[in-house]
């Protein structure tokens, strides 16, 4: 990301202060291009909302009601203020974790989200772990290992899973699975207060099926790392002063090698956070993409925009965590230059 | 150009698929052997027989002919979709270079506000709330892609913007307009074509992804991605169901990806060797 770069090469000057201040920097720069995104892309949300001109007080208020019941409903519900000023209202209540209440059931959209967004993040969070951790292996191997029958594997695999959609990876897991080898439920959630490993079994399809475009992705992009960084001098140098092949590897190189491959990871948390619908969908999962496609369905426009504005906030988070991340890695690899 | 992508056998074999698929979207809706839609309640939930070469599906209808049917709504969804990501993406990506610091700001925090969209939750919001209709399903996809052809041209244009035969052209009292499309255009353009090669791919699994939910094309219109929908909810009796449609979505997706792989890289030979 541009973000993560710029940021990265401001603080090149920032060596000489404490690491802490340094990275107390970093978090100030991300944010700062966080804040303004946040807005922009909570605005896009909104105007989403504008454009499609739904209205419900007319549903609300029953084939009998006359105009004044249904300009009242559309008072109460705020829809009768200028488009600036209802944007200003809706972002306040946002401010105050307020997102406004279904327009079908009345129900609060914080209550229906919330209901539904461990599912989400269940699925999300175990992808990003599976993607996390299988990418860093693959890429290790591929990369430490280059030529060799790993390595070409791996690329290969790499190569195949980019032109695979996640939903027909579900599929041949399911198939294999669940129907020939009858390990693991085809459908359904169990949360985790009830049951850790009924749990763990109800999403581990779904979270694998989410997981291999980033393994993919992130092995690709950290082989590309280690063999660039692997040819430096300083590798040689570490070789020659006698340091043993794992410390060079994983305390000197591997952060230098990981910049590219954690960059692509932050790019992949708004898939991943979306690519979670069409997997609740196929393991019939009430999470919240399916509420928001549900919603979306239905015209349900708070609910609709509750959603996209909480997957925002949890984008921007992993966002600034990956930045961190970022920044603590990076002064390793100026000091080189 | 074409011959030298050509030289790569895996860009060949790439063609040819894309050659089938072409004539899928074209003539498939003619060259089905069944209506798509008509509904045969004597033969349910069949397997592939002579008749029916994929068998039929839960309501009695020919799979077979409902692939056919569907591959036209699947293909030009897609090529739809690059399509509006081109136009709405290089056209503010060049301008960025060339017209001021204010202009580019804007520009970039919009595409930042883009990237941090999750992609299909707001694809799917977008479609729905406006109407649900293959029309609307093109331009969320075309918006949210938008990103990726931006940055694309933006670097290429970055790439040549200070070259000194630009320099000698503004000298010579050649207009921004004029400069872009003598000079910039020609390094643009191969960079675009690549991912524009490779997102007709994605924009692929995307709407299949859609459709797969009911999001753009509404039942009973067959697509690729909705046939595999209809498979799922029939897997116990049919496991080979999603084979036939995921088969034909994974083909064209990596033929795209290795026609854009093979584009890459004459590109790339082009520069280390020049002629």
């Amino acid at each position: 990301m541009t973000a993560a770069i710029d940021s990265s090469r401001a603080s090149v000057p920032d060596l000489r202060l404490g690491h802490a201040k340094a990275l107390l920097r970093q978090v100030g720069s991300t944010l700062g291009i966080a804040v303004p995104v946040f807005f922009v892309a909570t605005l896009i949300t909104f105007l989403l909302g504008v454009v499609s001109g739904l209205d419900p007080a007319a549903a609300i208020a029953g084939d009998a009601a006359s105009p004044k019941t249904i300009a009242r409903i559309r008072a109460d519900l705020g829809l009768d203020l200028p488009m600036p000023l209802q944007y200003l209202h809706w972002m306040g209540e946002v401010l105050r974790g307020d997102l406004g209440t279904s327009w079908f059931n009345g129900v609060p959209a914080s209550e229906l989200i919330f209901q539904r967004l461990p599912i989400s993040l269940s699925i999300a969070g175990m992808a990003l772990l599976a993607g996390i951790v299988g990418g860093t292996a693959l890429g290790l191997v591929a990369g430490v290992r280059q030529g060799s029958r790993l390595d070409r594997a791996t690329t290969l695999f790499a190569a195949v899973v980019s032109s695979l959609p996640p939903f027909v990876v579900a599929f041949l897991l399911i198939l294999i699975f669940s129907l020939w080898l009858g390990w693991l439920p085809s459908s359904g959630y169990v949360p985790f207060s009830e049951d850790p490993a009924g749990w763990l079994a109800a999403i581990s399809i779904p979270a694998v099926a989410l997981s291999v475009d980033v393994v993919a992705d992130i092995a690709r992009q950290l082989r590309t790392g280690l063999v660039g960084e692997l040819s430096e001098n300083y590798v040689t140098g570490a070789v020659v002063r006698g340091l043993s092949r794992r410390r060079i590897l994983f305390v000197h190189v591997l952060r230098n090698a990981a910049g590219p491959a954690l960059t692509v990871l932050a790019l992949k948390v708004p898939m991943l956070i979306g690519g979670a619908v069409v997997t609740e969908a196929i393991f019939n999962m009430p999470g919240m993409g399916k509420l928001a496609a549900d919603s979306a369905l239905r015209g349900d426009v708070p609910v609709v925009q509750g959603t996209l504005v909480v997957s925002i906030l949890l984008i921007l988070a992993c966002n600034l965590c990956v930045n961190v991340l970022l920044g603590i890695l990076q002064p390793a690899s100026r000091r080189r230059n | 150009m074409i011959r030298h992508v050509l030289r790569y056998p895996s860009a060949r074999a790439a063609c040819l698929i894309l050659g089938v698929v072409a004539v899928l979207a074209t003539a498939g809706p003619a060259l089905a052997p069944h209506d798509p839609l008509a509904q045969d309640t004597a033969a349910l939930l069949q397997g592939p027989s002579a008749v029916h070469w994929l068998g039929t599906d839960a309501l009695g209808r020919d799979v077979f002919s409902r692939l056919l049917a569907g591959s036209t709504v699947s293909v030009l969804a897609s090529l739809l979709s690059v399509a509006v990501g081109l136009l709405l993406g290089v056209v503010p990506g060049l301008l960025s270079v060339f017209l001021g610091k204010r202009f580019e700001w804007i520009n970039l925090r919009l595409i930042d506000a883009l990237m941090m969209l999750p992609f299909l939750v707001f694809a799917i919001a977008m479609t729905a709330m406006l109407g649900n209709g293959l029309v609307q399903a093109m331009f969320a996809v075309g918006i949210l892609i938008t990103p990726v052809f931006f940055r694309v041209s933006r670097a290429a244009a970055l790439s040549v913007a200070n070259a000194e035969y630009i320099e000698a052209a503004r000298l010579m009292g050649a207009s921004t307009a004029s400069v872009i499309r003598r000079h910039v255009l020609r390094k643009v353009v191969p960079a675009v074509a690549v991912s524009a090669a490779s997102m007709t791919g994605a924009c692929l699994s995307i709407v299949a992804s859609l459709t797969f939910l009911g999001i753009g094309v509404v039942p009973p219109d067959p697509t690729w991605g909705g046939l595999l929908a209809t498979d799922l909810a029939n897997l116990y009796d049919r496991p080979f169901g999603p084979i036939a449609p995921a088969l034909l979505i994974v083909a064209t997706v990596w033929a795209l990806n290795a026609l854009a792989d093979a584009m890459r890289d004459t590109g790339t030979d082009n520069k280390e060797k020049p002629a």
